[in-house]
C-alpha cells in the first residue's frame, strides 16, 4: 500500500495498518477455504447458503476498513498526499477497464466479469498508481 | 513551491532525515518539499519556519512573486 525504502522505519500509523491488514488478510484465507469447503460438502440451501456465501465477502470488508483508518492516522501529509492521489487514479482506471469491459460484455464480446473482483482490480490499479508515483519521486529525489 | 529549505537545512548541516525527524514527517516528504514537488500545508509551513525562527515568507517565495 505505501512504498517506503528499506533503510526508512515505517511510522506508527503504517505499523499499525499492517498489523491490522495481514490478520484479516488471514481471515479472509482461512474463511474462502472454510466457506468453499462447507458449501461443497453439506450443499446447504436458503439462509445457511446465503451466510456461507457471504462470510468470505466480510474479510475484504474489514481490509477496505483497515484502509481508511490507514488513510485516516496517516500524520505525514505528503505520504498521505500521494496515498490519496494513487487511490483516486486506481479507481479511474478501474472505472475505465470496467465500463469498457462492461460494454464488450454487453456485445457478448467477452465472458461475464465477475463483481467480487472489482476490489481486488481496484488494487492493482492502485499498486500501479503508487509505483509509478514512488518511482516519479525517486527520479526526481536522485535528480535532485 | 520555490523554497529556501535546501539551504537552511544545509547551513545548519542537517541532512534530510534530521529535519524530516524535527518535524516529524518521513524524509520523502523533506525532499519533495525542497525539490518544489510538494507544497506544504499551512500548519506544515508554520512548523518549518518557527523550526529556523522565520517568518513562512522567508522561507517560501510566494506563488505570484515567482512570476
Amino acid at each position: 500500500m505505501f512504498s517506503i525504502r528499506r533503510h526508512e522505519k515505517l511510522n506508527a500509523a503504517q505499523r499499525r495498518y499492517l498489523l491490522r491488514f495481514f490478520p484479516a488478510m488471514g481471515a479472509y484465507v482461512a474463511v474462502l477455504f472454510g466457506c468453499t469447503w462447507l458449501i461443497r460438502d453439506l450443499k446447504p440451501t436458503g439462509a445457511l447458503l446465503a451466510l456461507l456465501s457471504v462470510m468470505p465477502a466480510l474479510p475484504i470488508v474489514l481490509v477496505i476498513v483497515v484502509m481508511g483508518a490507514y488513510l485516516l492516522e496517516e500524520r505525514d501529509e505528503f505520504i498521505r498526499n500521494r496515498l490519496v492521489s494513487a487511490m483516486v487514479g486506481g479507481l479511474g482506471i478501474m472505472l475505465a477497464i470496467t465500463s469498457v469491459w462492461g460494454f464488450l460484455e454487453n456485445g457478448g464480446a467477452v465472458a461475464h466479469f465477475p463483481t467480487f473482483l472489482t476490489f481486488p482490480l481496484w488494487c492493482g490499479c492502485f499498486g500501479l498508481c503508487q509505483c509509478v508515483a514512488s518511482l516519479r519521486d525517486r527520479v526526481a529525489g536522485d535528480a535532485a | 513551491m520555490i523554497n529556501r529549505l535546501r539551504d537552511l537545512r544545509g547551513a545548519r548541516g542537517w541532512s534530510q532525515q534530521h529535519l524530516a525527524e524535527q518535524l516529524e514527517v518521513s524524509r520523502q516528504s523533506v525532499n519533495a518539499i525542497e525539490t518544489g514537488r510538494y507544497d506544504p500545508s499551512l500548519p506544515l509551513a508554520f512548523k518549518i519556519a518557527e523550526l529556523f525562527g522565520l517568518a513562512i515568507e522567508d522561507i517560501f517565495v510566494s506563488p505570484t512573486r515567482e512570476q
